[in-house]
């Protein structure tokens, strides 16, 4: 009954072979899977759509990952927003952790790790879910 | 020259020498200056005492010859008032006269006593009756008594009157000339004339009318009796060593007729004639004369004065005279006790000035000795008097002025003690913090492009490991596929482990510093190894201070370093060894120092500056990051890890944290932003 609509699922970063391959990895676990190249992307598609999950660069042109989470915390509230960084700094983490991220993910990843992380986030219920990232 | 050359020495003798030589200088100009004048005053006072002495006796004497001159005169007078004197006049018969009148004269003691008629003609010579009846109108005295005058006075009497009195008086009056050496010269050799004292009276009868006249005269020529008088009566017949003080002389002209002057032979010095000076001040122009004389034999303090005849013609001189010896002996007596008086006052002005003198230099010699001390280097010396004047003054402030210069070459001689241990350390801090900063730098700019780099390379190294899973996934058991997927996702892992520590390095996240015993973060490090190590036959030594400080740090980034020195050092042994693992505080107390040392294989010396280079390293497996983030840890922390080391000798490795935390804040802040 719970399983009945796919999770969906929206993975924002401006290299493609990134976005595809995490795409990859999610498939498999038959969740439906969006990719956007940069923040406007993002908020275009997620005007549209109601993600579960979104998973976000930190380090991208235009809108950053920063930025994009602030508002797509503020638009869809009730979704899940995992960073991803090829960098993590100290400040980076602590900041998008404060805005409410709900983990972090440094690059490079296994996809078990994704997986894992993801279901995690969507397994949890709703914000309440305690901060990971100590 | 010479002048400046004794000056010079002077300046040259000793202070209390100077002083010494000066005050005797001035006392004996003083000396001598007061000796001078006060002889001369001295003198003046007693010879003018004397002058006026001699010149009251000389009035005395006058008094004598006046007195005798009136004698005579009131005698003569006297006689011509005689009843039968105008009787033999006016009778014209003299008989008995001549008796009566000898008796007369013998009895006053007059040489002569004549009688002459109202026409001058001598009628009766008492003394010498034989001559008679010649003229004696011309002679002034008889010219004035013929004309009613009573006359007396003094007068030359020549020889052809003089023996009409008797050839003995003449004789009397006759002197061979004694030669005299300071006396003026004379053509003559001799004197024949006579000197007397004379008065003339007129004889008249009951009316006045004129008999004749009664002379009569007193022959001064060897005549002593005068003289005599005037030297009892002036001069009390005081002696000086058996010669008379006082002596009057009649003079006939300059010669002496009469005198109590003795000779050398002890006569008395008639027929000796009077010095030139006294002569020409005295006979030629009729002055007082009053002074110094030399008299026959002897200085005397004499004064002459001119015997004038009736008619005011200067005839002689009368003359009275002390013994100079007496006042000069006086004067010298006098001198003596002043010159006495004056050396003891200068021998006591001597002696004071000498204590003074000594009281004066002697602080000073003393001094100048301490001077020499201390200039010779011994600043220790101080001066032991005080006293409150100048020289205590001096004392003190010399001492102070010591006293400080001991401190200042104290301090001097310490400050260049250390100087040199302190530049060495200066300069070794120094090129120890070029090195760092070097490093720190190095570090630096690698930091920023290793994490470029790392970030570029992260996102296809995501992208190949999730398709080399998702290969493996789908592949199933194909073993070939499998193997190849294996490897390449272990790769790729292996790389993503690279450019983590990469990351890791360039990161430096901000620590997380709080209070920690570093000992406890050695214990737990070498828990940790102490299995491993035992298994490759590696033994390790602790050596723990338990007294050092608690400081502020980031425990597990310090656990991290000691953690890869600890490693690093098991692994330069592989045949087994020792690891001493000592805690310590630094030499100068500000730092914590950590030391590992090992016994193995060492670092060659061509390595060592290059040891903290990132992904530097000798190992076949590792990234070279260990030493490098072990260093960025302990830089930002503001200590520092120094290495010493030979090939064959092992190798020491020295951590070093400050006990303040002086965190590297640049470090931290780039990182920040």
């Amino acid at each position: 009954m719970t399983d009945l609509a796919k999770k969906m699922i929206l993975v924002v970063d401006d290299e493609p072979t990134v976005c595809k391959s995490i795409r990859e990895a999610l498939l498999r676990e038959d969740y439906d899977v969006d990719t956007a190249l940069g923040g406007e992307d993002a908020l275009r598609l997620s005007a549209k759509k109601k993600y579960d999950v979104f998973l976000v660069d930190l380090m991208m042109p235009g809108i950053s990952g920063l930025d994009l989470l602030k508002m797509l915390k503020s638009e869809c509230p009730s979704s899940r927003i995992i960073m991803i960084t090829g960098y993590p700094t100290m400040k980076n983490t602590l900041q998008a952790m404060q805005t409410g991220a709900y983990d972090f993910l440094p690059k490079p990843f296994l996809p078990s790790t994704l997986r894992n992380l993801v279901a995690k986030a969507l397994g949890g219920s709703g914000d309440t879910g305690s901060n990971p990232a100590g | 020259m010479p002048m400046r050359g004794i000056f010079r020495r002077f300046l040259d003798q000793s202070l209390r020498r100077k002083l010494i030589l000066s005050f005797l200088a001035v006392i004996t100009m003083g000396g001598v200056i007061t000796l001078i004048i006060g002889t001369r005053i001295e003198h003046q006072t007693i010879i003018s005492l004397a002058e006026a002495k001699v010149r009251h006796d000389l009035a005395s004497a006058w008094m004598v010859y006046r007195e005798k001159l009136n004698s005579i005169r009131e005698l003569v007078l006297l006689s011509a008032d005689r009843e039968f004197i105008a009787e033999a006049l006016r009778t014209g018969r003299p008989n008995g006269v001549a008796a009566r009148l000898d008796g007369i004269r013998k009895e006053y003691g007059l040489d002569t006593l004549t009688l002459a008629d109202a026409r001058g003609r001598v009628v009766v010579r008492s003394r010498h009756v034989e001559v008679s009846g010649d003229d004696q109108s011309g002679d002034p005295f008889i010219a004035r008594a013929l004309n009613g005058q009573v006359t007396a006075g003094t007068q030359i009497v020549s020889p052809g009157e003089l023996i009409k009195d008797g050839t003995d008086l003449a004789e009397r009056a006759y002197f061979e000339f004694v030669p005299t050496p300071m006396a003026a010269e004379r053509p003559e050799n001799h004197e024949e004339n006579g000197m007397m004292l004379k008065a003339a009276a007129p004889v008249t009868d009951e009316g006045g009318a004129l008999l004749g006249v009664l002379y009569g005269g007193l022959l001064f020529n060897r005549n002593y009796d005068l003289v005599d008088r005037v030297k009892e009566i002036v001069f009390k017949g005081e002696k000086h060593k058996g010669h008379d003080i006082g002596t009057a002389t009649l003079f006939q002209n300059d010669l002496r007729i009469a005198t109590n002057v003795l000779d050398d032979q002890g006569n008395r010095a008639v027929g000796t004639r009077v010095s030139r000076e006294v002569n020409e001040a005295v006979l030629r122009r009729g002055g007082l004369y009053v002074g110094r004389a030399f008299v026959v034999t002897a200085w005397y303090i004499t004064a002459y004065e001119p015997i004038r005849d009736i008619d005011d013609r200067i005839i002689g001189m009368l003359y009275v005279g002390m013994l100079e010896r007496p006042y000069i002996e006086l004067r010298n007596r006098v001198m003596a006790t002043f010159a006495g008086l004056a050396g003891v006052c200068a021998l006591f002005l001597l002696g004071l000035l000498s204590f003074v003198a000594r009281r004066i230099t002697q602080p000073l010699a003393i001094m100048a000795v301490a001077a020499d001390k201390i200039a010779g280097g011994d600043l220790t010396h101080r001066l032991e008097f005080g006293g409150k004047d100048e020289i205590g003054q001096l004392a003190h402030a010399f001492n102070s002025m010591t006293a400080d210069l001991h401190d200042a070459r104290e301090d001097l001689t310490q400050w260049g003690r250390t100087l040199e241990r302190r530049v060495e350390e200066r300069t070794r801090q120094l090129r120890e913090t070029q090195d760092h900063l070097i490093r720190s730098e190095k570090l630096a700019s690698l930091g920023k492009m290793a994490a470029g780099v790392a970030h570029e390379i992260n996102n296809p190294l995501t992208a190949i490991l999730i398709n080399a899973h998702l290969l493996l996934e789908r592949c199933g058991d194909h073993p070939p596929s499998r193997e190849s997927l294996t490897l390449i996702a272990e790769e790729t892992t292996r790389c993503a482990q690279i450019v983590s520590g990469l990351l890791n390095f360039a990161r430096q996240t901000p620590a997380r510093e709080a209070l920690a015993d570093i000992n406890d973060i050695i214990e737990r490090t070498i828990q940790l190894l102490e299995k491993q190590a035992a298994v490759r036959n590696i033994q390790i030594e602790k050596n723990l201070d338990r007294s050092l400080p608690w400081v502020a740090i980031d425990k597990n980034k310090i656990q991290q370093v000691f953690s890869n020195l600890a490693i690093n050092a098991c692994e330069a042994m592989p045949e087994g060894g020792t690891l001493w693992v000592t805690s310590g505080l630094s030499r100068d107390g500000t730092s914590l120092e950590i030391i590992f040392v090992d016994t193995g294989v060492g670092i060659p010396k061509e390595n060592i500056p290059k040891l903290f280079d990132p992904f530097f390293t000798t190992k076949n497996f590792g990234t070279g990051l260990g030493l490098a983030v072990s260093y960025g840890i302990i830089r930002q922390r503001g200590g520092a890890i120094d290495v010493r080391s030979e090939v064959g000798r092992g190798a020491t490795f020295t951590v070093r944290i400050p006990l303040e935390s002086g965190a590297d804040k640049s470090e931290q802040s780039e990182d920040m932003s």
